[in-house]
C-alpha cells in the first residue's frame, strides 16, 4: 500500500490516530447538562429493568463505535489516498521516470497530476531500501542517479517541473532492475518494454487554445490575419471568454459559447499597423489546465524594414525600394557609409573593407579579402535550375539574361544558383557572425531591372536577411534552428543554451512564449504555445483501461477512491445522526 | 410564593367540611359531633338513670309513660384535631409542586379553622420540624399563610422517622392529612403504617408534578438527586422515559393500593391541575371534603 498524499509511515500513523481518536471520543464522557430530579428512587428501578436489555445496549454501542471508527478511517483514507503498493518489484537498481508533458499540470482533486506523480515517486524512492535509484523525466532524460542517496533524489525531484518534451527518447540507465513510469498517458510515450506504469490520470474538463498564428494576408500587403482555434474538452457546453490582445490593445474580449467537444476556429483580420505581439487568452468555468489558456503569436512584417542602399547610383533599386511600404529605404554613397542599426544593407557594386555586422545583400561586389577569392568572369552564363532556397523562391531564372557574371569562392559562401559552367550566380552566407546574399552579376550587366524576377529576388533576399522565418507555430520541446543561430532568448529574458549538431543548432524550449533568435545580425521571433489536442484533451489517456485507475486509488467511474471515502464518511455520519436522533444508536 | 386566596374562594371553602370517617373526641366545643355524649343540642339516646347523673337530663315525660327514670343523652359537638403533614423535603423543591402542596395545606387549614377545629401543621423531611398550631378561628389563617410562605424545602424524605416522632408525643386522635410526593427512598409504607396504627383517620394527598410523571426524552443528561446530591449520567431515550413513566405510575398505584388496604383516604393532586379544581372538585369527589 502506498499513499498519494504522504509517506507511508505518516499515512499509517494518521489512520491509526484517527481510529484511536474516534474510539477515545466515543468513550469520552462528555459532561452532560445537569438535570435536578426530586429523587433517583424511581429512576433506579427503571435502570434495574433496563439492565435486562444490556445485550441489546451492547450491540447498539458496538455498532455505534464501529460506525464512528469507520467514519474516522474513511476520512483518514480520504486524506491519505491509499493506492496499490508502490515499492520496487524486485531488489536492485530502480529507475523512476516522470512524465513531464504539460498535461501533467492538470488540476484535479486538490492537486495536479504532476504533484501526485511526484508524491508517488517520493514514496517509491523511500521504499528502495538502500538500493540505487535513478530519476529521469521524459523531457530531460536522466536527471539524477543512479544513487543510493535518497537526499539527492529528493533534491532532484524538487527541481523538476513539467516542460513538454514530447518525442524525446526514452531514458535508459544501464543495469536497471525495475523501471517505474508515472504518467497520465496524455502523450503516448514509447516506453521500454517491462516498464511498470503508474497512472495519475483523472478525467478532467479543459478549455484550450490549440492553434494560434498570425500572418500577413495573402490578399494584400497592408493587412494581416490571426488564426485562433479554441476547443472545449468538457462534457458540457461552456461559455468561454476569449480575449485577443495586440501589443497593449485589446482587440476583443467576449464570451463564446462552445459545445462539449466542439472546436471553434476563427480568423481575425488585423491591420498592419499596431504591435507585432499578439496574445490570446481563454477563461472558462471547467478548465483544469492553465498553461494552454494563453497563446502568443508574432505578426511578421508589421514594422517596415530599414534598408540602407550603398551605391553610387542605386537606379532601379531606388525605384523598387521606395515603392515598397514594407521597406524604409535610405541611400548613401559608398564613401559616406557608416555601419548603423539598419536591418539590411545593400551594397551595389561596392563592398566595405570589413565584413558588415548587419545582414547584407551584395550586388556584383568587387574583390574583398574577407569575402573570398573572386573567380574568373563568365560571359553570358546560362542558369541552371536553382536550389530550393527562400531567396530564390518564385524566381524564374529563364527570364533573367546575364551578360557577365563573377562568382566568389570563400569560406562560408554557399552557392544557391550556378551557371552551366559552375560559376556561382547567387550565393549566401549563413553564419553566426554574418548573413549575406551575393549576386554574382550587376543589375546593369543583366536584364534584371526589367525582368519579373527582379522584385522577387530582391524582396526574398531582404526578407531572408532581415526577417528570418523560423516557422509559424512551435511546441515546447527540442527545436532545430539554422546553424547561423548565435543566441536564443527565452520569453523571460534568459538565454537558452544552444547545442551545435553539424550545420544545425539544437535547443530545448521549456516554456511557452515568444523566443528571440539572433542569427548573423538578424533577429527573428519564434512563437511557442502549449495548446495541442494531445496535451489539452484531459478527458483522454493512452493508458489501457486498467491503467486509467489512478495510483492514488480510483473507482469505476474514474473518480479517485478518496472521493468515495469522503462520500462514505458523509453517509455514515448521516446514518449515525439519523439513528442517534431516533435513539437507535447511542 | 404569595399564599393568598381570593375572597370568593375563601367563602367557598367556608362551606366545606373536612370529612372524617370516624368521630373523634375533641377538647373544645365546636360544630362537629363528638362520640362523647354530653352537652350538645342534638338528642342522641336514653339510658337508665343512675346515682350521680345530672337530674336535669331526666326525661320526665318518659317517666310518666314508663314509670322509669330515663336520662336523655345528647351528642356533644366538639372540635376535631386535624394534623396536616406537609412534606418539606428537597424532593418537593420543584416550585409548582411545593406551591400546590402548600396551597392544599393552607386551604385545609382554613376549612378547619373556619369550623373551629384544632389544626396542627407539621412540616416534615427527614424528621418532624417545628409544628404550628395556629389556634382557632378563621382569622388565624393569615399567620398560616405567612408561615407557609417562609417555609423552605430541605433535607431528605423519611416518613417513618417523621411519624415516629409524631407518635412519640401523646396526641388526641384525629384526622391526619399527609401531603407529599411520597418519594421516600425507604418506602412510604412503614411511615404510613405507623400513622394508621395510631388510630388517626389518615388521608394521603399525593402531589406530583408533570416532570415527575413524564420526564420526556431529555437525551444525555446528568441527573442530580435533589435530596442526596447523587449524580447519575443517563441517556434518557424515549424508551427509557416511557419506562420511567410506567415506574412512576406503578409507584402511584402502589400508594393507592396501600391506602385502600389500610383504609386510608387517597387523593392525587397534580401540580399542574388548577388548584380550585383540586379543592372544590377532586377533594369533594374523594369524599375528603363535603
Amino acid at each position: 500500500m502506498s499513499f498519494g498524499a504522504m509517506p507511508v509511515w505518516q499515512a499509517l500513523l494518521l489512520i491509526a490516530g484517527a481510529a484511536a481518536a474516534a474510539v477515545w471520543l466515543f468513550r469520552m464522557k462528555i459532561r452532560p447538562p445537569r438535570v435536578h430530579v426530586p429523587s433517583l428512587l424511581l429512576w433506579r428501578r427503571v435502570f434495574d429493568q433496563v439492565r435486562e436489555l444490556t445485550w441489546w445496549e451492547r450491540i447498539r454501542r458496538a455498532v455505534s463505535l464501529a460506525a464512528t471508527v469507520a467514519l474516522a478511517i474513511a476520512l483518514a483514507l480520504a486524506v491519505t489516498r491509499p493506492g496499490p503498493r508502490l515499492t520496487a518489484a524486485s531488489r536492485g537498481r530502480t529507475l523512476i521516470v516522470l512524465d513531464s508533458s504539460w498535461s501533467m499540470l492538470a488540476e484535479s482533486g486538490g492537486g495536479t497530476r504532476w504533484e501526485r506523480a511526484v508524491r508517488q515517486a517520493r514514496a517509491l524512492a523511500a521504499s528502495s531500501g538502500g538500493e540505487e535509484v535513478a530519476l529521469a523525466t521524459t523531457a530531460d532524460g536522466l536527471v539524477e542517479g543512479p544513487t543510493s542517496d535518497l537526499a539527492l533524489i529528493e533534491t532532484a525531484i524538487d527541481r523538476l517541473a513539467p516542460s513538454g518534451g514530447e518525442g524525446a527518447p526514452w531514458p535508459r540507465v544501464a543495469g536497471t532492475d525495475s523501471v517505474h513510469f508515472f504518467t497520465d498517458g496524455a502523450v503516448d510515450t514509447a516506453a521500454a518494454p517491462g516498464v511498470i506504469v503508474h497512472s495519475v490520470y483523472e478525467a478532467v474538463p479543459n478549455v484550450a487554445i490549440t492553434a494560434f498564428a498570425a500572418r500577413a494576408a495573402t490578399s494584400g500587403i497592408s493587412s494581416g490575419e490571426a488564426f485562433l482555434e479554441i476547443v472545449n474538452y468538457a462534457a458540457r457546453p461552456q461559455d468561454v471568454r476569449v480575449s485577443l490582445i495586440r501589443g497593449t490593445v485589446t482587440l476583443f474580449d467576449q464570451p463564446v459559447p462552445i459545445a462539449a467537444g466542439e472546436a471553434v476556429r476563427q480568423f481575425v483580420p488585423l491591420q498592419m499597423s499596431g504591435g507585432a505581439r499578439l496574445v490570446a487568452r481563454v477563461r472558462a468555468p471547467d478548465n483544469a489546465l492553465a498553461i494552454d489558456d494563453e497563446a502568443v503569436a508574432w505578426m511578421p512584417g508589421v514594422d517596415p524594414l530599414a534598408v540602407t542602399v550603398v551605391a553610387d547610383a542605386p537606379g532601379p533599386l531606388a525605384d523598387l525600394l521606395q515603392r515598397d511600404p514594407a521597406i524604409r529605404a535610405s541611400f548613401v554613397k559608398p564613401a559616406d557609409y557608416k555601419p548603423g542599426r539598419e536591418d539590411v544593407v545593400i551594397f551595389d557594386r561596392t563592398i566595405p573593407a570589413q565584413a558588415p555586422a548587419r545582414p547584407a545583400l551584395f550586388i556584383a561586389p568587387p574583390a574583398a579579402g574577407w569575402l573570398g577569392t573572386p573567380a574568373s568572369e563568365e560571359k553570358a552564363p546560362r542558369w541552371l535550375e536553382p536550389d530550393a532556397h527562400p531567396v530564390l523562391a518564385g524566381v524564374d531564372p529563364l527570364t533573367i539574361d546575364v551578360r557577365r557574371a563573377r562568382g566568389y569562392d570563400g569560406q562560408g559562401l554557399v552557392p544557391i544558383a550556378r551557371s552551366e559552367r559552375g560559376t556561382p550566380l547567387v550565393s549566401v552566407i549563413d553564419a553566426r557572425d554574418r548573413r549575406a546574399v551575393i549576386l554574382g552579376f550587376a543589375i546593369g550587366d543583366s536584364n534584371l531591372a526589367t525582368a519579373p524576377a527582379f522584385p522577387v529576388i530582391v524582396g526574398n533576399a531582404i526578407e531572408w536577411l532581415g526577417r528570418p522565418s523560423y516557422g509559424m507555430l512551435r511546441r515546447p520541446g527540442p527545436v532545430e534552428l539554422p546553424g547561423s543561430t548565435s543566441a536564443l532568448t527565452a520569453p523571460d529574458g534568459t538565454p537558452v543554451s544552444l547545442s551545435h549538431a553539424g550545420d544545425r543548432v539544437v535547443a530545448r524550449l521549456t516554456q511557452p512564449g515568444l523566443y528571440q533568435v539572433d542569427a548573423g545580425g538578424s533577429r527573428g521571433v519564434i512563437g511557442v504555445n502549449v495548446g495541442d489536442p494531445a496535451v489539452s484533451n484531459l478527458m483522454r489517456t493512452s493508458l489501457p483501461n486498467e491503467g486509467r485507475r489512478p495510483a492514488g486509488g480510483g473507482g469505476g467511474s474514474g473518480r479517485p477512491w478518496w472521493m468515495y471515502a469522503v462520500g462514505f464518511a458523509f453517509v455514515l455520519a448521516a446514518v449515525e445522526w439519523w439513528t442517534w436522533q431516533r435513539r437507535i444508536t447511542v | 410564593m404569595a399564599l393568598r386566596f381570593e375572597d370568593d374562594f375563601l367563602k367557598k371553602l367556608e362551606y366545606l367540611h373536612v370529612v372524617s370517617k370516624r368521630a373523634f373526641a375533641g377538647q373544645n366545643r365546636a360544630d362537629r359531633l363528638a362520640r362523647k355524649r354530653g352537652r350538645g343540642m342534638e338528642f342522641a339516646d336514653h339510658r337508665q338513670y343512675s346515682a350521680g347523673d345530672d337530674f336535669r337530663h331526666i326525661d320526665w315525660k318518659a317517666y310518666q309513660r314508663l314509670n322509669r327514670l330515663l336520662l336523655r343523652l345528647f351528642d356533644e359537638e366538639q372540635d376535631l384535631p386535624i394534623y396536616l403533614f406537609l412534606d418539606a423535603s428537597r424532593s418537593m423543591v420543584e416550585p409548582a409542586k411545593f406551591d400546590q402542596a402548600r396551597r392544599i395545606v393552607a386551604a385545609l387549614c382554613y376549612i378547619g379553622l373556619a369550623h373551629l377545629d384544632r389544626v396542627t401543621i407539621l412540616p416534615f423531611g427527614s424528621g418532624l420540624r417545628d409544628e404550628t398550631m395556629p389556634g382557632r378561628g378563621k382569622g388565624r389563617i393569615f399567620r398560616v399563610f405567612e408561615m407557609l410562605e417562609r417555609m423552605e424545602t430541605q433535607g431528605d424524605t423519611d416518613l417513618r422517622e417523621a411519624f415516629k416522632q409524631f407518635a412519640s408525643r401523646t396526641r388526641q386522635t384525629g384526622l391526619a392529612v399527609v401531603v407529599s410526593d411520597f418519594l421516600d427512598p425507604r418506602g412510604f409504607e412503614p411511615g404510613l403504617k405507623i400513622l394508621a396504627s395510631m388510630g388517626h383517620d389518615v388521608f394521603v394527598v399525593h402531589v406530583a408534578s408533570p416532570s415527575d410523571r413524564d420526564p420526556g426524552s431529555l437525551g444525555e443528561v446528568r441527573f442530580v438527586d435533589a435530596e442526596t446530591g447523587e449524580l447519575r449520567d443517563v441517556d434518557v431515550t424515549p424508551a427509557l422515559a416511557d419506562a420511567y413513566g410506567a415506574a412512576w405510575q406503578r409507584h402511584s398505584e402502589e400508594l393507592e393500593h396501600f391506602c385502600g388496604r389500610y383504609n386510608l383516604g387517597y387523593l392525587r393532586a397534580d401540580a399542574d391541575a388548577p388548584f380550585e379544581q383540586v379543592i372544590l372538585s377532586t377533594f369533594r369527589k374523594g369524599r375528603f371534603l363535603a
